[in-house]
């Protein structure tokens, strides 16, 4: 699954401990969210989606979809 | 979804060093107790023992329910991978000493080590199991961190 976590991290100028501390997980979880090595279940899916303010659909695509 | 207001965590290794002191304070004084009480003559020292064991035990699982409540999902998914393939991996590592020793010829003595009577070395023989599991587990604990950075 890809993801536009670090892209819209970046927007905001947070780093991954700021992130992390508003998931409430660890930023080592944020890494690997951003890495697209893990995928978040879907209540994390929706609290990032609450936290970017964006539908999940603009921030998680399945991998090779076009966006 | 459950939408509950954020609970603020310890971080991962805080929690895990919290519960694991935790629990070897708590073991050490069942350890304790257990030497001190546990020479009482008859069944009423062999049940102090048990009792002692029993409370160290449970204090541990709940300081480990505790612990898990406060990693994140991520977190929790590596020790489920750890402790699937590496504690299953490290037991199959082991269970070939452990079978090979078992049927190997009577002029083939056991190291003194494992103990001479038979309950020494069925102790042996699991706590064995044990450490091969926990190496295991802490192998494929590290290598799932190292795959998802």
């Amino acid at each position: 699954m890809n993801n536009r976590l670090k892209v819209l991290r970046a927007e905001r100028n947070w780093s991954q401990a700021d992130l992390a501390e508003q998931l409430g997980v660890s930023r080592q979880t944020v890494n690997a969210l951003e890495t697209g090595r893990y995928d978040p279940s879907l209540p994390l899916a929706f609290k990032i989606a609450r936290v970017f303010e964006q539908p999940i659909e603009s921030i998680f695509s399945a991998q090779g979809t076009p966006r | 979804m459950n939408d509950l207001p954020r609970r603020k965590r310890l971080s991962g290794a805080a929690s895990f060093a919290l519960a694991i002191s935790a629990t070897l304070l708590l073991g050490g004084l069942a350890g304790v107790g257990s030497a001190v009480l546990g020479d009482q003559p008859g069944a009423v020292g062999f049940g102090l023992t048990a009792a002692l064991i029993t409370a160290a035990l449970a204090t541990g699982f709940v300081a480990c329910v505790w612990w898990w409540r406060q990693i994140d999902e991520a977190a929790r998914e590596a020790h489920k991978w750890a402790w699937w393939w590496g504690g299953s991996g490290g037991m199959a590592v082991g269970a070939v000493l452990l079978l090979t020793l078992m049927m190997r010829s009577d002029s083939q003595t056991l190291p003194e080590s494992f103990g001479s009577t038979p309950a020494d070395i069925f102790v042996s023989g699991m706590m064995s199991i044990l450490l091969f599991q926990m190496a295991g587990y802490s192998l494929a604990w590290a290598g799932w961190w190292l795959k998802h950075r």
